[in-house]
C-alpha cells in the first residue's frame, strides 16, 4: 500500500480553514516528502474546529470513494484544548479533550468502514496539531520562547506564555490580516523549513506528527 | 410547471441542463449560472405574452446560436417550449413543440397563459421604504417597491390571502402582536405593525431590511394568484437564520399546497442562496437541491441527491458544512496554492 506511494508522485488533498493554511501546508508537505505532490482539488475547507470533526468523515469518504487521492492531510489549531503528549500514543489510550486523539480516532474509525476502492485499501492519514495555532509554526526558529513545551507549561501552571493574538499581532502585525497578506506572509514564513524540517519538528511535536504520519507513507 | 431545462450557448451555460422540482434551492459560487437559469425562466415567460409565431425555424443560425428547451410537467408534458435567441443576450421567439400528436390550440393558449406569469423576485430595502406610488397593486412589483400596497389591496379584494399574511407575519416576527394595512393621511397604503406590550405603533418605513424581507416573503406566499413560478433571488438575503425556517415553510406552503393549509393556487419555486443554514433545512429533500458548478467560463447543474453516497456523507454533519467542506461541490474556484492540482468531480465523477 504505502509502497505504492514513494513509487509514483503522491496525489494528497489537504483539509484546512484557508487558503493561507492552505499554501503553507503545502510548502511544509513538499518539505517533509522531499518531492512534489499533486493536490486533489476542489479545496476541502472547513469552518473551525467543530466542523473540522463533523465533515471529516465525509471527506474521507469522498475522497475515497470519488477520486485517487493517496492521502489526506489535516492541521488544526489545538486552541485551548489539552495538547498531545507521548503518553497519548500508549496503545489504546484515547483524551477526549485532544484534538489529535479525536482525529486521528476519527480517521480511524472512517477508513475502517470503508471497503477498498480505486485500487486502494485506505485513504492514508495525515494528522497535525499546531499549537496553539499556526502562527506558532510560522515564529519557528524566529522566537526560542514561542514552542509547544513553552505554551502546555503554561497551560499547566495557569500562565499562558502568550495568546493567540499575539502570535498573530507579531506574524502579520495586526491580529486582523487580509487573506491576502495572511498567505503572503504564512508563505514567507514556511518557506525557511522547505530544505529541513528538524528544528519545526523538534520545537512542535504537533507538526512532528504529522512528518511522521507523512513519512510513513512511503517508509511502508 | 417545469419539470427540465436544457440550455445551450445561453450566457454562461453553454450546455447544461436541470430537471425541475416544485421546490429548487440553487446554491453554487458567484457567476456559476444560478440567476442565468432564472433569466432563461424570464426571458420565456416574457416571449410567451407574445402572440405564437408559425414561423420559427429550427436551426437557424448554425449551432452556435444560443437555445433554450422547456419540458413541462402534466397536464402540459407532450409540449416543449423552446426559446431560440439571436445572440446571447437576445432572445426573440418561443416555438411551441407538441409531443403527441396535433397540437390543441386552446391547450396551448391555456399554457402560454400560465407561462407568461413567471416572476423573479430580488428585494431592495430602498425601495420598499420608498413605496411604489404609481404602480399596480394587484403583484408585487419585483424589487418589492409596492410592498404595502399590495397588502392593502388584498386587506381589501382577499381576506382570506391578508389573514394568511398576518398570522405568518406575526408567527415569525413575534415582537409585534398586530399588524395591519392602512392609508395614511395622503392616502398611501402603509403597513402598522404594534411591538409588544408597548403602546407604540411603527410602519413599514421603519423596519430593518431583513423584516421587510420576511414581509415580502410572506407577502409572496400568500398570493391568491400566484405565477407559475416563483423565482427569488437570494432567498436567505437580509434574514436571521433562525427567520429562515418561517420562510422555507411559507414558500412550501405556495409549492406544496395541501399540506396542512388550504390555498388557491400553487407555484413552482426556484431560489438561490448562499446561505449554509438554509441548505441546512434541506437535509430531507436532497432532490430539491441544484448544485451550480463552475467550470472556467462555462456552468453545469446537478442536484444534490445525484451525489453517490450522499446519505453516507450526511451522516453527523450538517449540509451547510458539507457545502462549504466542497465535498459536494458548488464552491468558488481558488488560485494554486502549493503542489499541482488535479480535480475531481465533487460528490463524484473522475479522481483525475
Amino acid at each position: 500500500m504505502a509502497s505504492n506511494v514513494s513509487l509514483r508522485v503522491a496525489k494528497l488533498a489537504v483539509l484546512s480553514e484557508s487558503p493561507a493554511d492552505e499554501a503553507a501546508f503545502g510548502i511544509l508537505i513538499e518539505a517533509v516528502l522531499e518531492r512534489p505532490f499533486v493536490r486533489v482539488r476542489a479545496n476541502l475547507r472547513a469552518r473551525g474546529w467543530p466542523s473540522v470533526l463533523q465533515v471529516l468523515p465525509a471527506v474521507i469518504r469522498h475522497l475515497h470513494f470519488n477520486t485517487d487521492a493517496q492521502g489526506l492531510v489535516v492541521v488544526v489549531d489545538s486552541d485551548d484544548s489539552v495538547v498531545h503528549t507521548e503518553a497519548h500514543d500508549a496503545p489504546d489510550y484515547f483524551h477526549p479533550q485532544c484534538r489529535m486523539c479525536r482525529l486521528r480516532a476519527t480517521f480511524r474509525q472512517t477508513v475502517k468502514r470503508l471497503p477498498p476502492a480505486r485500487g486502494r485499501e485506505r485513504v492514508l492519514r495525515g494528522v497535525g496539531v499546531a499549537v496553539p495555532a499556526v502562527e506558532a509554526w510560522y515564529l519557528c526558529g524566529r522566537d526560542a520562547r514561542v514552542t509547544e513545551e513553552a505554551w502546555a507549561s503554561g497551560q499547566a501552571r495557569g500562565a499562558l506564555p502568550y495568546t493567540r493574538g499575539q502570535l498573530k499581532e507579531r506574524i502579520y502585525g495586526t491580529d486582523r490580516p487580509s487573506l491576502e497578506y495572511a498567505l503572503r506572509r504564512a508563505v514567507a514564513e514556511v518557506e525557511r523549513f522547505r530544505r529541513d524540517t528538524r528544528r519545526l519538528e523538534h520545537d512542535f511535536p504537533g507538526f512532528a506528527s504529522l512528518a511522521h504520519d507523512l513519512r510513513s507513507w512511503t517508509l511502508g | 410547471m417545469i419539470a427540465s431545462i436544457a440550455f445551450h450557448n445561453f450566457k454562461a451555460l453553454r450546455s447544461a441542463s436541470v430537471r425541475l422540482e416544485r421546490f429548487n434551492l440553487l446554491i453554487g459560487p458567484n457567476g456559476s449560472g444560478k440567476s442565468s437559469l432564472i433569466e432563461g425562466i424570464m426571458r420565456m415567460g416574457a416571449l410567451a405574452r407574445l402572440p405564437p409565431s408559425e414561423a420559427v425555424p429550427d436551426g437557424e443560425g448554425g449551432g452556435d446560436r444560443a437555445e433554450v428547451r422547456f419540458r413541462l410537467t402534466p397536464p402540459y408534458a407532450a409540449w416543449e417550449v423552446v426559446m431560440r435567441c439571436a445572440t446571447r443576450d437576445h432572445c426573440d421567439a418561443l416555438r411551441w413543440i407538441h409531443h403527441a400528436g396535433p397540437e390543441n390550440p386552446v391547450e396551448r393558449e391555456a399554457l402560454r397563459e400560465r407561462l407568461r406569469s413567471v416572476r423573479r423576485y430580488e428585494f431592495e430595502q430602498a425601495a420598499m421604504v420608498r413605496g411604489g406610488a404609481g404602480l399596480p397593486d394587484a403583484e408585487l412589483a419585483p424589487d418589492g417597491a409596492n410592498l404595502a400596497a399590495v397588502i392593502h389591496h388584498r386587506r381589501v379584494a382577499h381576506p382570506d390571502a391578508y389573514e394568511r399574511w398576518r398570522r405568518d407575519v406575526l408567527r415569525a416576527l413575534p415582537e409585534y402582536d398586530a399588524v395591519s394595512a392602512e392609508t395614511d393621511a395622503e392616502g398611501s397604503a402603509v403597513i402598522r405593525l404594534r411591538l409588544v406590550e408597548e403602546a407604540e405603533v411603527i410602519t413599514h418605513q421603519d423596519l430593518s431590511h431583513g423584516s421587510l424581507c420576511a414581509l415580502a416573503i410572506f407577502c409572496l406566499a400568500t398570493d391568491p394568484s400566484p405565477p407559475a413560478v416563483l423565482c427569488i433571488e437570494d432567498l436567505d438575503r437580509g434574514l436571521h437564520p433562525r427567520l429562515l425556517r418561517e420562510a422555507r415553510d411559507a414558500l412550501y406552503r405556495l409549492s406544496h399546497p395541501g399540506n396542512g393549509e388550504a390555498r388557491p393556487g400553487h407555484s413552482q419555486i426556484v431560489a438561490t442562496t448562499h446561505s449554509p443554514y438554509l441548505l441546512d433545512l434541506f437535509r430531507e429533500h436532497p432532490e430539491e437541491v441544484v448544485i451550480a458548478e463552475k467550470h472556467g467560463r462555462a456552468s453545469t447543474f446537478r442536484r444534490l441527491c445525484d451525489c453517490p453516497d450522499l446519505a453516507e456523507m450526511m451522516a453527523g454533519v450538517s449540509l451547510g458544512d458539507l457545502w462549504y467542506s466542497g465535498v459536494i461541490g458548488g464552491v468558488p474556484e481558488e488560485p494554486e496554492t502549493g503542489g499541482a492540482e488535479v480535480r475531481t468531480a465533487p460528490g463524484g465523477g473522475s479522481g483525475s
